[in-house]
């Protein structure tokens, strides 16, 4: 059964993204002609403070802070919220560390993407290749897992099948995404942010009415809590299934690891001035604060609405939010309100897919046909790129059709994958003046594979995350690689570490 | 905004990194022991108290030390380097 009323507010949401798409294309049009790739793939460093911080949380924020973080704080309660508000970081610190010192030298050396930067700094076309088909082969996963969350809390929450309600979105974002590039990528971002706001808003009220209010809500937990052999849903380790290894661990994972993600970092070179980035760090950090112990705490509330034992939903998590949003919700609130995770997930989807398209485009096509970025070749290359920002995108749905199970635990591998191969490239590329490619290389193969290899066969270090196996033995290799190898040359010091001279 | 040369920059840039390093050292040691430095059985308003400390508590200082911080310490520049560009090359 497909509900009107729940689906008209989507549709609405989604007209007005394709309408904005279409607009800031037109207004892009002059700019375009004269260096298409600047203006595509990172929108003219143009961003202000507002749109900068609202973007970074959106591509940042995802399905699983909307869909499969809340399930799970469904189940172990506050322990949840506590292992998900190590995010609150998420936007100062990368802004904080890398923000302006990549926008410096991008300008200086008309970088226009993160490859980009790192191919000059290392002097190393292995290196940059390497970084490319890594974030290639992440960007696809996270985007799949992305798409089939998108789809299928679209699904539970209308009515509509998994597969009209995948192609539903999944056709507007690839529209908005390929014809209007970076800059319509940010600012539908924006839109999308604050939709997830207002959604988080109004699921926020219906739980506390549904469950009585706080007080009465917090009853019911406790009750539940201190019934034999159930997760004590008020202590900081839910009875020790959030075990404080895991802990330490998410602090990397969510914490201190974000700064790795190139598609939060492209974010460092395209916006305006220094203004701008001291404002997004702190909106930024207020905003993506508030939704990442907001969603999961109402993940922890909704127990006191929806009390019906796991087992009783086919033991699947994620299937909390959608309930509460279809079962608990006025139609008109629920459609409002769904928007919220497509949100989400949408302004996930267009960042990647668009960097995803930069690092086929300008590190793979353009660094080996130089002559495709002159003056007189700008049609072509604006042909090409929104061919093949349309392509990924069509292909990952495709993907998506058949999907494979539970959201949240392929997008942390992606997420771990990402982190573990550019942390220390980028930390130490633009922190460590003895960094070179050898240690750059050694570290993004040795850390990916011991990374990957731990998880697909199981090892753990007790309870820790693979991510500390995967971040620290990438320091090791890059520590090594760089003694080793021979320090970089004078010219890139001087671009990258005046300070020495 | 402040007139500095390219070196200049990555002089004051490295220090506001070190400074966001601080800050995060603060907020991390703050998280942990409101986490698990106090009494699991207190409450307010219902709410365990680990948790308001925790979380809603690590979120305003994070958002009152970054304010501080961008106000007190971090410096408006110009990002190209036009200016300095004939006497560093």
């Amino acid at each position: 059964m497909t509900d009107f009323t729940r689906l008209l507010p989507s549709a609405l949401f989604f007209l007005c993204l394709l309408l904005l798409g279409f607009y800031l294309k037109k207004q892009d049009a002059q700019k375009r002609q004269s260096n298409f790739s600047k203006e595509y793939f990172i929108g003219g460093r143009s961003l202000n403070g507002f749109v900068l911080a609202m973007t970074l949380v959106a591509t940042y924020g995802s399905v699983s802070s909307f869909v499969g973080g809340p399930g799970v704080a469904w189940q172990k309660g506050f322990a949840w919220v506590l292992f998900a508000s190590v995010q609150i970081i998420a936007a100062y610190l990368i802004l904080g560390i890398f923000g302006k010192k990549m926008a410096v030298i991008a300008r200086k050396i008309d970088a226009i993407t993160i490859i980009d930067l790192i191919r000059f700094r290392y002097k190393s076309n292995i290196l940059a290749n390497l970084c490319a088909l890594v974030l290639l082969v992440f960007f696809t996963t996270q985007m799949i897992a992305q798409f089939i969350g998108g789809a299928q809390i679209f699904a539970a929450v209308t009515g509509m099948s998994y597969t009209t309600g995948l192609l539903f979105f999944a056709i507007v974002v690839i529209i908005y995404t390929t014809i209007g590039g970076f800059r319509t990528v940010a600012i539908t971002d924006t839109v999308c942010a604050i939709m997830m706001l207002l959604g988080m808003f109004f699921l926020a009220f219906a739980i506390l009415q549904q469950g009585g209010g706080l007080q009465n809500i917090m009853h019911s937990l406790q009750a539940v809590s201190h019934v034999p052999n159930n997760i004590d849903l008020l202590s900081p380790t839910a009875s020790g299934s959030v075990p404080i290894p895991l802990l330490m661990s998410q602090w990397i994972l969510c914490g201190i690891g974000t700064i790795a993600l190139p598609q939060s970092a492209v974010r460092c070179i395209s916006y305006k001035d220094t203004q701008s980035v001291h404002r997004a760090m702190i909106i930024g950090t207020i905003v993506c604060g508030a939704m990442m112990v907001g969603m999961p705490l109402l993940g922890v509330l909704a127990r006191g609405v929806i009390t019906v034992p796991l087992a009783q939903l086919g033991g699947n998590t994620d299937k909390i939010m959608p309930m509460l949003i279809a079962n608990y919700m006025n139609p008109w609130l629920a459609g409002i309100t769904i928007i919220g995770p497509l949100a989400a997930t949408m302004s996930t989807i267009s960042s990647l897919l668009i960097a995803g398209s930069s690092a086929i485009v300008k590190d793979i096509y353009l660094f080996y046909n130089k002559n495709a970025n002159n003056v007189e070749n700008q049609k072509t290359l604006s042909y090409i790129s929104t061919t093949i920002t349309a392509l990924m995108g069509i292909i990952t749905v495709i993907m998506a059709l058949h999907p494979p199970d539970i959201i949240v635990w392929i997008n942390l591998f992606a997420f771990g994958g990402l982190e573990t191969a550019f942390f220390w490239i980028l930390l130490l590329g633009f922190f460590w003046h003895r960094a070179n490619s050898h240690g750059a290389v050694l570290s993004l193969v040795g850390g990916l594979a011991a990374y990957c290899l731990c998880t697909a066969y199981g090892l753990k270090i007790s309870s820790f995350h693979n991510i500390v196996i995967g971040i620290g033995s990438g320091a090791v290799f890059f520590i090594i690689g760089s003694i080793w190898g021979k320090a970089p040359d004078e010219k890139i010091k001087r671009i990258f570490f005046p300070e020495r001279y | 905004m402040k007139k500095l040369s390219y070196k200049e920059k990555f002089i004051q840039m490295n220090r506001e990194a070190r400074i966001i390093c601080i800050i995060t050292a603060i907020i991390i040691i703050f998280w942990w022991l409101m986490a698990f430095g106090i009494n699991q059985d207190i409450t307010f308003f219902s709410l365990p108290v680990w948790f308001i400390g925790a979380c809603i508590g690590t979120y305003l200082l994070t958002v009152i030390l970054i304010i501080f911080a961008v106000k007190k310490f971090f410096v408006d520049f110009d990002l190209d380097d036009e200016i300095t560009k004939r006497t560093d090359d």
